[in-house]
Formats: structure tokens, sequence, C-alpha cells
């Protein structure tokens, strides 16, 4: 199986060969890998050196935590590349957006009323959290949708806060 | 000899105290709220106690019920930690209104330096310096403020009476923007605290925090440990502390150190407590606060002097003398201190929540991790981030920053995300190990992607890692997906699939 794989603006063409051998753009590796006791954690022995690392799924990307740097890795197979490609490469720039809680807290305040512009960055709301109060912002431009908290209400991670149109 | 004492506390602080406690032979009593029934100090504990529901408010702040229930165990004593009821006078009284030592200061030590204009005057008189402003004047108008904005000196700094978090608070370079700098400070203070109120106070460029660690007894003698280097701190906490702090030589130390024992001295000080200063770049220091209790950061002058800080407050508060004279403590190499907080450094410090599935933590030669946190524990929003401090101790500075390196790449965390890669980062820091860092280090000329372009780069090995975690993922939803397609057996098929989670 052939991948597109890029990390911070770098392509590789990472072929996976079989179980014990890959391929990064033409050239063969030996790999060993495992998951470290079935967590997020794994190990990997390339050529004889050892690394490890935590690996989490992100919304769009791999994130990838190797010796105390984050790599944000993209991992394409070739037919989602074409297919990305022939929709224009179009990334969620309009349509719908929700924000959703990052973690379980309290709505200190909200910034914004439903039908207001936005621009990308702009503080939208506070929540608290392990007594910090936390800006949630705006991830893109754009007009609030229905705002479906209100200050002092708890909310559990993940729970739509307000929608972005 | 105490038999019993109650921890009014929770978490990493709660766990030292246990700890100095089972080592001397003294019984110990936990108490807890309804999020923390599993905690490593319920668990730890000889006896265990629930206070209430998970807010702080509804259980660790409940002095009522701490004090009944210290009543009905028998406890002699009561440690209050840090934090919740440490620096409240009224929860010291109460102790030893019910015949319960309080393992810490008299009441009147601590309301001494609670109030900051009453610590101030009471350490100046001291003969303590303290930053020039106007703090203790009291309130005054803005044409009283821009009469002796000179005298304080420019650059100078507007502050919030009622203040906290940068709030009402303004830079003034001179006298000439000062009446708009005045107005829009006292509109923020007044729209946040209700309290328009500001005092000045000179600004300290390049300033450091360093502190002093004190301890006293009830016979009238006060030592110092010597100091703790605090300026790596972010919107006011601190990060990363160390001791000896690299701009201090052995006069200075002596200097502040004598001058730390004398503002203790002016309340009358028992118990283990903490000086604070600000040091400018030209070595003078300015008193900040006493923090009258013990410190998140004390472990690193125990390993750099080898006393045990919290057996010394509870033979204090036995009414016995200190084990140490002042010439008797001794400085041996270098010690590091870095706090493990579930936040995520990679998106803005956000608190991260959940269930610690795995932890493995790193070992060996001069390492120590205090922590209250182990796998199958759930991190709740209603406490402090801190989950554990990863402290190192070294010959030299340098042996330490080494030391901690090796320390926070073998210290794994899952289910929670932690600010562990910061802590990596900046021990690459080249600012850093030069020791070439003030109070605004973090805040201002510090990031985790400037660090990451200069750093090592293993773009290829986190490509494979990913590829391969990716190739297994779509394998198995494939499998999932496809049951009944599969040309292979069910049974090869699951063995194929245990094969690849093993």
């Amino acid at each position: 199986m052939k991948y597109i794989t890029s990390v911070e603006g770098k392509q590789f063409l990472v072929e996976i060969i079989d179980e014990k051998h890959v391929s990064v753009d033409g050239k063969v590796y030996e790999v060993d890998f495992e998951s470290v006791s079935g967590q997020p954690v794994y190990s990997l022995i390339v050529d004889g050196r050892s690394h490890e690392s935590y690996i989490y799924q992100g919304e769009e990307n791999w994130q990838v935590l190797l010796r105390g740097r984050l790599y944000p890795v993209t991992v394409e197979d070739e037919r989602e590349k074409r297919l990305r490609a022939a929709a224009g490469g179009g990334v969620a720039e309009t349509g719908e957006f929700h924000l959703r809680a990052p973690m379980p807290g309290l709505v200190v305040a909200v910034h914004v009323t439903e039908g207001q512009q936005i621009k990308k960055g702009q503080v939208i709301l506070i929540l608290e959290s392990m007594k910090m109060q936390n800006e949630l912002k705006a991830p893109r431009d754009g007009t609030i949708g229905r705002i479906r908290v209100k200050a002092g209400e708890t909310v559990e991670q993940r729970q739509t806060l307000l929608s972005v149109v | 000899m105490f038999k019993k004492v109650l921890v009014a506390n929770r978490g990493e602080i709660a766990v030292r105290i246990i700890r100095a406690c089972r080592e001397l032979g003294i019984d110990t009593v936990a108490v807890y709220s309804e999020a923390d029934r599993r905690a490593l100090h319920v668990r730890y504990a000889d006896e265990a106690y629930l206070l209430g529901p998970a807010p702080a408010r509804e259980s660790y702040l409940r002095a009522d019920k701490i004090i009944d229930i210290a009543r009905k165990c028998g406890a002699d004593a009561v440690h209050p930690g840090y934090g919740f009821l440490a620096e409240r006078d009224d929860f010291a009284a109460a102790c030893a209104d019910a015949g319960i030592a309080f393992i810490g200061p008299k009441p009147s030590s601590i309301a001494a330096m609670g109030d900051k204009a009453e610590a101030r005057a009471t350490v100046i008189k001291a003969g303590v310096p303290v930053v020039p402003g106007t703090e203790d004047v009291g309130n005054m108008t803005d044409e009283e403020l821009l009469a002796k904005a000179p005298l304080v000196g420019f650059p100078l700094l507007i502050k919030a009476t009622a203040g906290g978090g940068g709030k009402g608070m303004r830079e003034v370079e001179s006298l000439e923007e000062m009446p708009t700098l005045l107005q829009s400070a006292r509109r923020e203070a007044e729209s946040a605290f209700g309290d328009g109120n500001v005092y000045l106070e000179k600004l300290i460029e390049g300033a450091r925090h360093i502190e002093i660690q004190i301890l006293a007894d009830t016979h009238g003698n006060v030592i110092h440990l010597g100091e703790r280097e605090c300026s790596l701190q972010r919107r006011h906490q601190k990060l990363l502390e160390e001791a000896p702090s690299s701009a201090l030589d052995d006069d200075l130390r002596l200097k502040m150190g004598s001058v730390a024992v004398k503002a203790a001295q002016a309340v009358d000080y028992v118990n283990a407590g903490t000086i604070e200063f600000l040091l400018d770049k030209d070595n003078h220091f300015y008193f900040l606060e006493m923090n009258t209790r013990l410190q998140v950061e004390h472990p690193v002058t125990e390993m750099v002097t080898g006393i045990d800080i919290v057996k010394e407050q509870i033979r204090v508060a036995r009414g016995r003398t200190l084990s140490y004279k002042q010439d008797e403590v001794k400085f041996n190499g270098h010690a590091i201190e870095c706090r493990i907080n579930a936040e995520d450094p990679y998106n803005n410090f956000l608190p991260s929540t959940g269930r610690i599935t795995h932890s493995l933590l790193p070992t060996g030669p001069g390492v120590r991790v205090d922590t209250g946190v182990y796998p199958g524990f759930e991190i709740t929003p209603f406490y402090d981030p801190m989950i554990a401090k990863l402290i190192v101790w070294g010959e030299t500075r340098a042996q330490a920053i080494l030391r901690m390196r090796r320390a926070l790449e073998e210290y794994r965390i899952v289910g929670v995300r932690t600010n562990i890669p910061f802590h990596q980062t900046l021990m690459d820091s080249h600012r850093f190990m030069g020791g070439q860092y003030d109070t605004r280090f973090v805040e201002e000329r510090f990031s985790m992607e400037d660090a990451a372009e200069t750093g090592e780069n293993n773009n290829e090995i986190a490509a494979i890692l990913a590829t391969l975690v990716a190739h297994r993922e779509a394998e198995r939803s494939a499998n999932i997906v496809n049951r009944n397609e599969r040309d292979a057996s069910n049974w090869k098929w699951v063995g194929r699939w245990e094969r690849m989670h093993r």
C-alpha cells in the first residue's frame, strides 16, 4: 500500500511493503513496529534505531509527539489524494462550523450575539476549567449562527457551544 | 510526639505530608471530596473521611467539617499543605481553639503577611527593602498620583488595588502619557473588580523572582535554607524552579538570607515560610510578599540542603527546636523542578481532563517524582491542573539540566495531555541553559514553534510512524466493513487481528 505523507510541508512517498519493511521515497527500511501495551504510545525500530512516540488522531491529521516535539502529519492513500484534487482541495472555509467545548467546564461569558460578524482569531467565548479562564477563538471569519449556551451554564466536553456560518 | 496528623489537602502535597508522617511513625488521616475517593492520598493514609461534593468550597475549604473530623478521630495536629486553608488565619485559630496543633505559623503572622499593605509596612519598619510605590499610602486622586509619580520613578506600573491577573495594570514610560493611562486603568479596574482605585509601583525591568526558604521554631531560632529561582512563569503561575539561582553569588545569598530572616522575625514567625523578592539586573532586591506555608517548590531546597522541610515543620509544631543551626546548613549541587500540568502546550495551554490510562514514571539516579495520580485516576476540572512535580539533582547546573532532559523523555503519561513537551523545549533553549532569563521570558521571548525550528528534526521518522498507524487503522476499519467479503476464513482472520494488536 502506498501513501503520500506530509510533515511540515515536506512530502514523503511511503510504501508499506510488508509487516517488516517500508520504503520512503524508494529507500527500503527494515522496521519493527509495536504499540506499547495497547496505548497510543508506539515503539518503532528502524534499521536498529529505537524510537518511541505518542501518536494521536487529530481532526484532520495525525499528531506525532517525538522527543518533546510535535509533528502534525497528514497521511493520504493515492485514491484519497486523487479525490481531494478533484474537489479542488477546498478546506471547510464555507459551510457550517460547530464550536465544541474542548473540555468540560463553566461558560463564564459569551462575547458574541447571534448574527454577529466575526473575524478569525476573535475571542467568542470564555470557558472556565481547572481554575483557569480559557478564551475560545473563532477558527475563521464568518457569522455567528445559533448560540446554544449562556453564561453560567456548565458544559460537557465536546458539547456544541455555538455555530458559525 | 504527635500520634495522629490530619492532612487537610489533596493531590501530591497530601501524599508528600503522609510520607513524612509515615517515616516519623505518626498515623495519618486523609480527608477527601466525592471526586477524590480513589485518590492516592486516600489510599495511602491510615484513616480517610469524606468531606463533601467535588467543588472545593463544599469540601477542602470546609474548615468546620475538617476540625470536626479531626476532633472525632482524635488527631493531635492538622497539616494544611498549600492552597485551600493553608493561609487562612481563622482556620489556624479555630484549630488552636479546638486544642489541635496547626502545623504552620501563628494566626497573627498569617494575618500580618496576608494583607499586602500591612506586610509592606511591617517589613519596611524592619529595614527590609520594598519595591518603591504608593501601595501602602491608601487611595489617592489622579492629581496626587501624578505628583507622586516622579518620586517613584519611570518606568512604573499602575496597578489596581483590588487587582490580580494583570487587570487594570498599565505600564507608564513618562509623565506625559500617564493621565490617559490612569483613566483607562481605572475604567478597567472598575469593570473587573467594581473598584477603580489604583496605586503606583516602580517597574523592575529584567526582574527575577527569587525566594528564600525560612525555618523558625518557638524558641526564637530563625534560619534560612538559601534561595529558589522561580522566574520561569506563565500567567503568574510558576512552571519551573531551581536552586541555587545562577543570578546569586555567595555574598548576595548571605545578604538576602539575612534580610529574609529579619522579615520573618518582624512578624514573630514560626514554622516554614518563604520570603519572595524581585531581583533587578543591578542586584538590588525588593520584598514582594511572604508565603506563610509550605511551598509547592520546597523539594528543590530539600535536594540541595538534604533537609526534610516537612519533618522540620512537624518538629517545630511539637515545640521542639530546629534540627539545624544556620552554620550547619550546607548547599550541595543543583536541583531543578518541573511542574507537570495537565495542559496542552500545543493548544494554548488549555487544561486537559480525562482518565490517566497509562503512566511510566522516570526513575534512576537523582530523580524524584512527587505526584498524586496513577493509571486509572480521573483528572477532573475541579482542582489545580498540576498533576506531578518532577525534581532532579545534579552535581552542577549543567548536569541537572542533562538529567532533567533524560527524565522528561522517560516520563510517559497517557490519557491527558501534559506540558512535558514544553519543559523539553525549555531544556533545549539556549537562554535557559545560559541562565539568561527573567519573569517575562516564557510569555515574551519563548515559543514552542520557534524552538521547534531550531531543534533536532525527525520528519522522516514521524512520517513513517504516522503512516504505519494510519495503515493499521485503515486495515482494521476495512476488515470491519467488509466482514462478509473476507477471502480468508474467520479463524485465520481472528488470528491475524490478534497478532496485529499484540
